[in-house]
Formats: structure tokens, sequence, C-alpha cells
């Protein structure tokens, strides 16, 4: 019921805040929430998968998500500095599922919010609440270590629940995964992420250097 | 198609909840409080409530049977978020706080919920109604009041008055002694049969109309 009636509330949020007042008090959300639920720390990636598929992190609140252990993050050296998540379902499917029959339709704030974000923060969001969920990614990550190392959660690739698609090939390219291999992943994904060592040496940032 | 789309398993997946939103959910609402105080927090709770209520379609019914069928199945507006019986004919029981999950997921991911969702329920039993435990009471009968007057049975406006609530975490609050027995009179239940309820469920309350 909360989620339903904060749903209700994006209009009212966006005409009184104006779209830039929603992405903030919605990235103030995630930021929060990524605060509250504290730190953690894994010996290394083993552990730290482990506790993912037990529901163990901090990243374990957004569902079923299921670490591509054949999808690692190596840097120049190729060494592993992290690998790919993706989310079986978004965490708010059930909310989009619950507003259409209890009110019948999306406010058509989400799409403008959703847009403005895109325009103005990263080209990344296929919703007004992927604003709150993509913070909460990132600002929880610094909140964790794998081999003391504090680490960096990279947006991929996520499908609306309208169909719609979007590809970070930024992110892609920087990692040195193929936009492409993504795409095929979001036939069986709604979301999908990297989680890597903060400041690793990637073999697409030494290409840019 | 119908019949499909509400069959217990399409219910169970629309009923399922998610963690992130409902604990985020909590998190904005303590960041109002934050800045505004219960007072703020307390407006923007009702002001929520009642923009979902105003959110959903109107309802009007013949009869009182039928709003009452209706409101058993779980279709109208005022029932769409909980599971509900009625013992009498203007008495509705709901059998689990809707609140409960997201309630459960906060204090296994946060913690102890926040002292402000007390703090607001104190300012608006002082100030508006005296009904609400926790911020989630002050959603929710708020939200209770405004979609019964979105409802009108044989052309009159459905009234809406709480007896009693207990939340997750087991604090209760009832209705002040001198309304007691006026609103136990209209549910047409006794203070004993009000307490055996309460044993088995999450709050009672009324709708009638005059």
């Amino acid at each position: 019921m909360l989620d339903v009636a904060l749903v209700s509330l994006i209009k009212n949020m966006s005409e009184k805040a104006g779209i830039e007042g929603a992405i903030q008090y919605w990235s103030r959300v995630g930021e929060n929430l990524a605060k509250r639920i504290g730190e953690e720390a894994y010996m290394g990636w083993p552990s730290f998968n482990v506790a993912l598929k037990e529901g163990r992190t901090a990243f374990s609140i957004e569902g079923d998500v299921t670490a591509l252990t054949d999808l690692a993050i190596t840097d120049v050296d190729g060494d592993v500095v992290g690998y790919i998540y993706a989310l079986k379902e978004c965490v708010f499917t059930p909310t989009i599922k619950r507003i259409r029959y209890s009110v019948g339709e999306i406010p058509d704030a989400d799409r403008a919010v959703a847009e403005e974000y895109n325009n103005t923060v990263q080209n990344t969001a296929t919703c007004n609440f992927c604003v709150i969920h993509q913070k909460f990614r990132s600002e929880v990550s610094k909140n964790i270590t794998v081999e003391n190392q504090p680490l960096e959660c990279v947006q991929l690739a996520n499908r609306g629940f309208r169909g719609d698609t979007k590809i970070n090939r930024v992110s892609l390219e920087r990692i040195g995964i193929n936009p492409e291999y993504v795409r095929s992943l979001l036939r069986n994904y709604a979301c999908v992420y990297g989680i890597l060592m903060k400041g690793a040496r990637l073999r697409g940032s030494e290409e840019d250097e | 198609m119908k019949e499909d789309l509400y069959d217990d398993q399409y219910k169970a997946k629309l009923g399922r909840h998610n963690p992130f939103v409902d604990v985020a959910a909590y998190l904005f609402l303590e960041d109002i409080g934050d800045k505004q105080g219960a007072a703020g927090m307390n407006n923007y709770l009702m002001s929520l409530a009642t923009s979902l209520a105003k959110s959903m379609p109107k309802e009007e019914y013949s009869s009182w049977d039928d709003f009452m069928e209706s409101l058993l199945k779980g279709e109208s507006i005022i029932s769409s978020f909980e599971d509900v019986h009625c013992p009498t004919e203007n008495c509705v029981v709901t059998e689990t706080c809707p609140f409960t999950e997201g309630w459960q997921e906060y204090t296994k991911r946060i913690g102890e919920f926040a002292d402000i969702h007390k703090e607001v329920a104190e300012y608006y039993n002082s100030t508006v109604k005296p009904g609400a435990v926790d911020s989630q009471c002050i959603i929710h009968q708020t939200f209770r009041k405004a979609a019964a007057e979105r409802i009108k049975v044989a052309g009159k406006t459905v009234k809406y008055a709480q007896i009693e609530a207990v939340t997750p975490n087991a604090d209760e609050k009832r209705a002040p002694d001198e309304w007691l027995p006026i609103l136990l009179n209209k549910a047409d239940i006794t203070e004993t049969e009000l307490n055996m309820t309460m044993r088995n469920n999450d709050c009672v309350w009324i709708l009638y109309t005059e």
C-alpha cells in the first residue's frame, strides 16, 4: 500500500518541487537507504558472491540478484576486480502491477522524471524509480569492501516495464564487455550492473588514457 | 479472463512485497519528519493517503449487500490493499495490517522503527482523531476515510470510523472510552467481542451510511 501511495504522490511532488526537485528527492532517498543499511566487508569475491546468493548483502534488498560469474571484470593485468550482476525482476514491477489494478495508470510525471534524469544526470533511467535504485547501488557499494578494497557500482543495462531498454555503452566500454552481449542478458533479466573494486585499472580506461 | 487475473496465484504475485520500495518509502517519510517535524510529516502522510484515494475510481452500489460483497472480494477501493471480513453488517475486520511486510523488512534490514513514526501518530491523535499507533495507521486510516467518501450506497455516501488497531510490533490503540460505546453500538458488537476479535486480527473499523 505504501508503495502505491508513494507513486500517487509523484505528480504532486513534481508539480510542487519541479522535475529536478523530484530527482533530488529520489536521489536522497536512495542515498539515505544505502547509509542506513550499514557497512560490509568480505574476504574475497567468492565470499561476496555467496553472501549475495544467500541474501546477506545490502544489494539483496533488491530481490533475486544473480552473480554472473562467467562475466568477470578484469584489470589490465588480467586479475579479477569485479563481476557482472543481474536482477531478475525490476524491484518496482510488483508496485507497477498494483498501481495498474488499484489506480489504473502510472502518472505522466513518471516518464518526465526519467527523461530529465537521462538528460541531466546519466542516460540510464527507464522510469522515475531508476533514480532511487541506481543512486542506492552507487552509494551502497561505497560501504562494502572486498579484500579491503571499497567497491564501485556501474549501471550497465536495464529494461523498463514498457519494454524500453537502456544500454550504458560508456560503462560497458570501460569494463570491456560487448553491448550486444548485455542486450541478450536483458531477455532474461530486468537490470544488469557491474560491481568492481574502486580505482581498478581497467582495459577500457587504459585505452582512453 | 477475469477469473484468470484474480486467481490465487495472480493475487499472490500482485501482492508480493518489494522490500526495496517499502524500506525506501519509510526512509523517505523519515526524511520529511527530520525536516518538517511531526506536524509537517503528519500533513504529508494525510496528503499522501488522500491523494491515493482520489486517484482511484469512484463507486456506486444499489444496496448495502452489493457493497459488502464487493468489499469482501477486495474489489472495492476501500479493501483493495487488505483482506477483510465482516462479523456484522457494519463492522469490518482487517486480518493482517497491509504494512506488516514492509515493517518487517525495515526492522530486518535497518533496525528498530524510528521514533518519528510514533511521534507523528501522537500528533495525529491529538490534532486529528485518536486512532493511530504510528505513521502507518495515519496513512491507512486517512486513506479509508477518503476512499469511503468516494463510495455511494443507495445514493448515500459511506462513512468510516476507527475502533482499534494493533501494529506489527504489538502496540495498540483503541478509540477513547467516551467514543467506544457509540462505535461498538454502530458495529453491533460488544466490548468482549472486540477483545476476542483483536486476539487474531490487526484492525477493527466500521463502515456505515446515515
